[in-house]
């Protein structure tokens, strides 16, 4: 546990001294806040537009708050999946590449510990940014729409950071996986398309599978319930141990890479 | 006592075998090198004893140990190119690298400081090792696979990559190290091998072509040798190119050396008399007549370009 520790404690570090910890959040918050913002300007910002003819009445009805919630977790799902997928692509691949891999593996460290603490660095600065991000969203939609209920937004909270960990370490596994990192955080967030988009085409055949998380995260927004979600959260969870198992055992494999 | 034993250990990549079924065993306290020409499996056998390199079959027994357990907490491992965190300062590095071998933080800070004076690098503790030299960082390294004063230290070309006095003072520091634990280190310079250490093993495309201890492998493989200088002379020159053209049947190998000639020879006694006659009866002027012995230096150029 104390070796656990010094190498979570070395992956903070990292962060912190590469601005990491800094620009991620950051970027989350812009993300967060842009939504609720630009709808809100959105008629003024049409009405400024000047290319109308004179007298057009805009009618543009005025969206409810938990939609509003609900379209800020979908930037969430593209950029800041994008964002998440870049942070954590050379996690294991760049210190193989480097040959930093191989000076720590030759120390009595458990490579259970190597990967899980990296993994538990991501999945922390990813809390950190998200809950960041989503609290401006909800404190601006809660300024110029409506407030949603907090329980509803906590729920949605849960689920969708969940769906933002399973990518991480989705990168994570592929980074370890692959010696390229682009291709990595490239193959990680194609296999998030494709989970999305073949769990939306077979919703019966695909009820458990973790693609659904982002719907159940907006469903419990917009109607307060989130049906069927703990198979699902069961599924992922299972999913994410996986991947953890074989990001270890293909370290174990190959701790560096003049040994591919 | 016996520390390490290898047996049989083979590693093939694809279709070629870098390392041919070498077995060895590395006693307690001794200095051992692992000599050899490029590409002759140094580095791959290394990676090997150090777990880093699964090899393809062979056995790898460390005393205390079940064959093929888990062993890295008893070695200390220097690679060829020492690959550090760029981000961290040269103390930080070291104190996590002490911790990840279970020192507590109190332990860690003290070696670390203790490692750093040694290696010559203290005053630059501080500062960030991407702005580091070559030799900084080897020393660093060096540092970093002593923490946990590991019972064998294992150095991947500990000296190749350092300018003469870098050279010098690691070398030093080895000399001092060799009285605290075992050190196995990699070199294709002889010279390093036979300042340092007691035992050679020398590598050749993948095997152990001659290994044992200094003393005795010079003894074993020791020949008599002539070394003949001459003036550079018509008369004398022609005569020397004459004569190795068809040199007496005592002249086991010869080989040219600036103004004269190298003879292994196998009878020194005849040798000396004979050479001596023909080298008076033809009135050559000679410079220089010595008889001594082949060096390690002569053996180790003979294996390593033997096809
Ligand atoms: N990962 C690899 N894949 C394929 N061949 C390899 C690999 N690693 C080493 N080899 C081959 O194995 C042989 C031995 O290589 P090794 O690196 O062990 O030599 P070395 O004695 O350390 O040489 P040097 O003095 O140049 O460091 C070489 O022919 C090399 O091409
Ligand atoms: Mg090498």
């Amino acid at each position: 546990m104390t070796q656990w520790m010094v190498l979570y404690r070395k992956e903070w570090l990292e962060l912190i001294r590469s601005s990491k910890l800094i620009w991620m959040p950051v970027v989350f918050i812009l993300l967060g806040a842009m939504q609720p913002i630009m709808t809100y300007m959105m008629p003024d910002i049409i009405a400024n537009a000047g290319n109308m003819p004179e007298g057009t009445i805009i009618e543009i009805p005025t969206p409810h708050a938990s939609e509003v919630l609900a379209q800020t977790l979908q930037q969430f799902g593209t950029l800041g999946l994008l964002i998440i997928a870049l942070i954590s692509m050379g996690t294991v691949s760049g210190e193989r590449m480097s040959g930093t891999s191989a000076m720590i593996l030759v120390k009595p460290v458990a490579y259970t510990s190597f990967v899980t603490a990296k993994w538990a660095a991501i999945v922390t600065i990813t809390a950190i940014s998200f809950v960041l991000g989503y609290g401006a969203g909800w404190y601006y939609t809660a300024a110029l729409f409506d407030t949603v209920a907090w329980q509803d937004a906590a729920g949605s909270l849960l689920l969708f950071g969940l769906w933002l960990s399973f990518i991480g370490t989705l990168t994570i596994l592929f980074s370890s996986l692959l010696r390229s990192a682009a291709a990595a955080a490239f193959t990680a967030l194609g296999t998030a398309a494709l989970l999305s988009i073949a769990t939306s085409l077979l919703p019966k055949a695909l009820a458990w599978s973790p693609g659904k998380l982002a719907g159940l995260a907006s469903a419990q927004l917009t109607s307060g319930t989130a049906s069927g979600m703990w198979p699902v959260i069961g599924i992922t969870f299972v999913c994410i141990i996986a991947a953890l198992a074989i990001s270890v055992w293909s370290l174990r494999k190959y701790p560096s890479i003049e040994a591919v | 006592m016996t520390l390490l034993t290898v047996e049989q250990l083979t590693k093939t990549f694809g279709g070629t075998c870098a390392v041919d079924g070498i077995g060895f065993t590395i006693h307690e306290g001794r200095c051992v090198a692992l000599l050899g020409p490029n590409g002759a499996g140094k580095t791959t056998t290394i990676r090997m004893l150090t777990g880093l390199l699964a090899p393809t079959s062979g056995r790898i027994a460390f005393r205390g140990f079940a064959p093929g357990a888990d062993h890295r907490s008893v070695i200390g491992f220097l690679p060829q190119i020492p690959a550090l965190y760029g981000w961290m300062t040269g103390q930080e590095f070291l104190i996590y690298a002490g911790r990840l071998c279970g020192l507590s933080a109190k332990e860690a800070q003290i070696r670390c400081s203790g490692l750093l004076e040694r290696v010559g690098i203290a005053s630059a503790a501080k500062r960030r090792i991407a702005g580091y030299s070559g030799g900084m960082k080897q020393r660093l390294g060096l540092a970093q696979a002593l923490i946990h004063r590991p019972k064998l230290l294992i150095l991947d070309e500990p000296v190749s990559a350092l300018d003469p006095i870098g050279r010098r003072e690691v070398m030093e520091l080895l000399r001092e190290l060799k009285q605290e634990t075992t050190i196995l280190f990699s070199t294709h310079v002889l010279h390093d091998a036979e300042e340092l250490c007691d035992d050679v093993l020398i590598m050749r495309a993948g095997r152990i072509a001659v290994g044992g201890a200094v003393s005795e492998i010079r003894n074993e493989h020791r020949q008599p040798i002539l070394t003949l200088e001459i003036e550079q002379d018509e008369q004398s020159r022609n005569w020397l190119r004459g004569w190795l053209q068809a040199p007496p049947a005592y002249v086991q190998s010869t080989s040219a050396n600036g103004g004269g000639a190298r003879l292994v020879v196998t009878d020194v006694h005849a040798a000396r008399r004979s050479l001596m006659g023909e080298l008076l009866e033809s009135d050559v002027r000679f410079t220089k007549l010595e008889i001594g012995h082949t060096t390690l230096e002569d053996l180790f150029m003979k294996v390593v370009t033997a096809s």
